[in-house]
């Protein structure tokens, strides 16, 4: 199929008594950019290592593009997976032609991609003078020779500053933009809001939720209220069934309402009903919100 | 069915020397260890005749008898002596093998170049590739040695007493190849670069010679260090026959059976080691 870039099936992994991987499936679709989220721990490395043939699974299949395995296809395929892996004591431009040599890519390619990271400066430096961040660069260059099918980046803003964060986040943008599809794990689930169409929710080896992330930030919102009279406002709103949720905080009213409501609406709502408000915020559903929920049920044992 | 020679496979094979090759061109420790090994062969070549004469010089004034001086360089025991000499070196290309093996592991660029779309199986065979070339490299270096001083040594010069005992030179080839393999499987089992060249002089000074030394000769001598030693054994000088020892000028089918099967078992090992483990 050519609109499936990867499927997994079942895939199982454990380390000694440690259950890393519990018959994990999913699929990756061409195009998307699918975020791997998951607490430390959580299975996402080790999936990410099986795909690419660094680590050894227990029982499964994987496809990728439809076809079994093999080396031939990972040159299609790029990755960053924790850290830059590179030969110190050789320069960004030699260590490239070993990885071009590898995937069968001609040397011309290497300007291009390190024009891609913004790395041609630095080129002839010997890579254990680089910096972090640009290492990482020069992992997403590796990654991107051949121009590959599919990008996988494992926390690659590990250790970076807030402006090698931002750079890293641009790039994968950009990169996107190709219609390369990208695979993305991460801790920073802003990021991974800011940037992906697609997560899955890995913990303790199991996937607690696979989707789009509209699905996921398209929920109820939440809405902040106050007015002069609480006690109208409360009362108003408790008679409404678009009113899912209503909790007390101090001197704000939280209320989550049905889908389509939207602040305006309530505004209007409200007045109409002779409650004029003095407070009103939107919050917005975040990953970060639905990540630590989805986590505290799965951990909750009264579940 | 495809013929180990045909192209496809010269081809993955010169593509793979290219892909190691370029680990080691601008290495500067790779450049100086080798250097060194090349040059402190040629010079031991070089210097041993003069070494030996000083020996027999100074062991003449104090015998009773008259001890001949002999010339290592003479054909055709020149490929005998030099074979045997080098032999004592065998333990610079086995430290490069180690230390570019475990550096793949510490640097982990195992797993980059794998990643990057290498199979385990290729890596494993680019690794065999470069000892091959290495060992190759050795052995011409030898070769030349042996031929120079052998024509310059030798009077007169036959053609029969030029190639008679040359089969010197495949066998340190082969006593090269089968201890640097050796050395890579050590190097990919331990993976850490000080603990590796520690658990091969461990092994060859130690647990194999006690091994050796427990074991009636008939077995010990199956084993492998035992056999790539045995491969060349110390040449015969007349001092020796003066003494009624005599030690084998020839190299024994059994040694050069017993070196290839190590050489397959080693990189066996690896094969096996590195389909059934993260890497």
């Amino acid at each position: 199929m050519d609109t499936e870039i990867l499927e997994i099936q079942g895939l199982s992994k454990s380390y000694g008594h440690l259950k890393a991987l519990d018959s994990l499936s999913l699929k990756v679709e061409r195009g998307n950019i699918f975020g791997f989220l998951g607490p430390n721990g959580s299975g996402k490395t080790t999936t990410l290592g099986i795909l690419l043939d660094i680590i050894l699974k227990d029982s499964g299949t994987y496809k990728w593009f439809g076809e079994a395995p093999s080396s031939q296809i990972r040159k299609k395929i790029g990755a960053l997976l924790e850290q830059p892996l590179f030969y110190p004591y050789l320069s960004a431009v030699q260590n490239l032609k070993i990885i071009a040599d590898i995937r069968g890519v001609p040397y011309s390619e290497i300007e291009n991609v390190l024009k891609l990271v913004e790395l041609e400066g630095r080129k002839k430096g010997k890579f254990k003078t680089y910096s972090l961040g640009m290492k990482q660069r020069l992992a997403i260059a590796a990654a991107m020779l051949g121009n590959p099918e599919v990008l996988i980046l494992d926390e690659p803003t590990n250790g970076l500053d807030p402006r090698g964060i931002a750079d890293i986040r641009d790039l994968i943008i950009r990169i996107a933009s190709t219609g390369i599809t990208i695979i993305l794990a991460s801790h920073l689930l802003d990021e991974v809001e800011k940037v992906c169409s697609h997560v899955v929710v890995l913990d303790h080896g199991g996937k607690l939720f696979s989707g789009s992330v509209d699905e996921v930030l398209s929920g109820t919102a939440s809405f902040e209220l106050a007015a002069d009279d609480m006690e109208l406002l409360e009362k108003t709103l408790s008679f409404e069934p678009w009113v899912t949720k209503m909790a007390k905080e101090g001197q704000i009213l939280k209320v989550h309402l049905t889908n389509d409501r939207s602040a305006s609406q309530l505004n209007k709502f409200l007045s109409q009903k002779g409650v004029y408000l003095t407070h009103l915020t939107v919050r917005n559903k975040t990953l970060e919100k639905y990540f630590l929920e989805l986590l505290s049920e799965n951990h909750d044992p009264t579940n | 069915m495809k013929n180990i020679f045909s192209n496809s496979y010269l081809k993955t094979m010169i593509r793979l020397i290219k892909i190691d090759f370029r680990k080691y061109f601008y290495s500067r420790s790779f450049w100086i260890l080798t250097s060194l090994y090349l040059l402190l062969i040629v010079l031991v070549f070089a210097g041993s005749q003069g070494f030996m004469n000083k020996i027999t010089e100074n062991a003449g004034k104090n015998s009773p008898i008259s001890i001949p001086s002999f010339s290592l360089y003479s054909f055709p025991y020149v490929w005998h002596n030099l074979a045997f000499l080098a032999g004592f070196f065998k333990i610079f290309p086995a430290l490069i093998v180690v230390i570019f093996v475990t550096n793949e592991f510490s640097y982990k660029t195992i797993r980059q170049n794998v990643m990057s779309g290498m199979s385990r199986n290729e890596f494993l065979l680019s690794k065999v590739l470069f000892v091959f070339i290495f060992s190759l490299i050795s052995t011409v270096v030898l070769f030349f040695s042996a031929l120079i001083l052998g024509w310059t040594h030798t009077n007169p010069i036959t053609a029969s007493l030029v190639y008679d005992k040359m089969v010197f030179v495949p066998a340190y080839f082969l006593e090269l190849f089968t201890f640097s393999m050796l050395a890579m499987m050590i190097a990919f089992l331990v993976k850490k670069q000080g603990l590796s060249i520690g658990m091969l002089a461990l092994y060859y000074y130690v647990i194999e010679p006690l091994v050796a030394y427990k074991l009636p000769d008939e077995i010990s001598q199956y084993l492998p260090v035992k056999a790539m030693g045995h491969l060349i054994d110390i040449p015969n000088s007349s001092l020796m026959k003066l003494f009624g020892v005599n030690f084998r000028d020839y190299v024994s089918a059994q040694d050069v059976l017993l070196c290839l099967f190590y050489s397959f078992v080693f990189i066996g090992v690896v094969y096996f080691f590195l389909k059934h483990s993260d890497i």
